[in-house]
């Protein structure tokens, strides 16, 4: 029993801290400095923020290099699907010409009314905040793992891009800036799942924190009074009360799945987006 | 025509760990990217880890496993360090398998693989959960895990030929 229990204690001794052949650092050594290194980084001192962000500066322009040939993979992918599926989105699209042009009737009609109830009521043309200090940005890392949701854009604080601010992609909310480094900057999404947003529902007024689940058709609504019934194809807004985001902005959609399920899914595909638009005067703040 | 020699030499001889940074560094997840397969995606890193440090240790060392960690934090977006003790937990319980095994077998280095992964995992979950504020998807986690598992036996034929190929050649 003795002679088991040492068997024991020499193996993992050995297996602690005997060097290999062509080994620098023991095993003891390498967990304690990672222990370290987790202390550091948690207590936040300015050192460690500021070697954290050179870090994360360097290793995601190279990381950038490093995941091409993934993205040439997928765009491969992405480009063989849509050749299978040109003939059906052909079809679509020309009917959705035929609306647009229709729609578009209408809304030069609406222009040109609008134009002329400006000019009776001497109004001058209205100030449009997503247009101003949008910084476009260019997405280099698409983070989709288990643990996070988030991309890299090549645009950091040299750009002017700070902690917090707005994310759009096609005219629509993806997510918010939670880490600026000098040249780069992480964006979390809002399929994430630590992303809350507050929002409110279309044509009720009720307030509710719209949350991520990892897809893009999955979001989730928290916070939501009982007896509210989710009703189909309403727009989720922000409501802007975390003094962050603006108000008013379009988030996600509400829509019935295949089974006949509520569900909200985001306008925006978080995963899709190549170009980004930041904006700073989205805030409230 | 010898440069070249040498570069294929130095890739070969260096595979597991060029191989080790390329995936830290690249965000690779396995099959996450490809939308209908993504629910096998599994974690690479973790098996170069067990096989190379159970196999053949002098080809992987392991300020190479730290290194790859902290790169690997940065990209995912974690406390840095977190994924360096896991990689090194999974090395230290690797190198006790090794020192406590009298006759390699590749079934019993799959089971082994069972627990190792479980301690590796563990010591990932309670830094994340008592030192950050991050949640995580635990069915994603918990289905990249298995397959990793089960994928191992694929790796191990890959590397133990790859691995047999280079010691002939530069025998």
């Amino acid at each position: 029993m003795a002679d088991n229990r040492d068997d024991f204690i020499i193996a993992l001794r050995y297996a602690l801290l005997k060097k290999g052949a062509k080994q620098k650092f023991s095993l003891f050594f390498l967990i304690s400095f990672s222990v370290l290194i987790i202390f550091l980084d948690k207590i936040s001192l300015p050192i460690t923020t500021f070697t954290r962000s050179v870090l994360n500066d360097i290793v995601y322009q190279i990381s950038f290099v490093a995941s091409t040939p993934g993205k040439v993979f997928n765009y491969l992918n992405d480009e063989k699907s849509e050749h299978f599926n040109i003939v059906n989105t052909n079809i679509i699209l020309k009917e959705e010409i035929k609306a647009l042009k229709s729609e578009r009737y209408d809304a030069l009609f609406l222009m040109t009314e609008n134009t002329i109830l400006k000019q009776a009521l001497k109004l001058g043309s209205a100030k449009n905040l997503g247009d101003e200090a949008s910084i476009r940005a260019r997405v280099a890392l698409d983070h989709n793992s288990p643990y996070s949701k988030s991309l890299s854009i090549n645009k950091g604080k040299k750009d002017g891009i700070i902690k917090g601010m707005t994310v759009f992609s096609q005219s629509y909310l993806i997510g918010t800036i939670i880490e600026a480094n000098y040249f780069t900057a992480r964006v979390l999404l809002i399929t994430d799942l630590n992303s809350k947003i507050p929002v409110v529902l279309q044509d009720t007024g009720v307030n509710a924190i719209l949350a991520g689940a990892g897809k893009k058709t999955d979001l989730t609504l928290e916070y939501l009074p009982d007896d509210i019934e989710l009703l189909p194809n309403k727009i989720i807004y922000t409501s802007g009360k975390d003094g962050f985001l603006s108000s008013g902005l379009p988030v996600a959609e509400t829509y019935l799945n295949k089974k006949n399920e509520f569900k909200i899914k985001s306008l925006a595909d978080p995963q899709q987006a190549s170009i980004v638009h930041i904006t700073r005067g989205q805030f409230n703040k | 025509m010898n440069i070249l020699k040498l570069i294929k030499e130095f890739f070969l001889n260096h595979l597991a760990v060029l191989a080790l940074y390329f995936i830290s560094f690249s965000t690779f997840e396995g099959l996450n990217s490809i939308q209908e397969v993504a629910i096998f995606s599994f974690n690479l890193q973790m098996i170069i880890v067990y096989f190379y440090v159970l196999k053949f240790p002098s080809h992987l060392g392991n300020g190479h496993i730290f290194l790859a960690g902290i790169f690997n934090d940065v990209v995912i977006g974690i406390p840095l360090g977190v994924s360096s003790l896991s990689y090194l937990v999974l090395s230290f319980f690797t190198n006790y398998i090794r020192n406590a095994t009298l006759r390699s077998r590749m079934s019993a280095e799959w089971i082994t693989f069972i627990p190792a992964l479980f301690f590796s995992n563990l010591i990932y979950f309670i830094i994340i959960n008592n030192f950050t504020h991050l949640s995580f998807f635990y069915v994603e986690l918990l289905q990249n895990t298995f397959f990793t598992f089960l994928f191992f036996p694929i790796f191990y034929y890959i590397f133990n030929y790859h691995q047999t190929r280079v010691l002939k050649d530069n025998a």
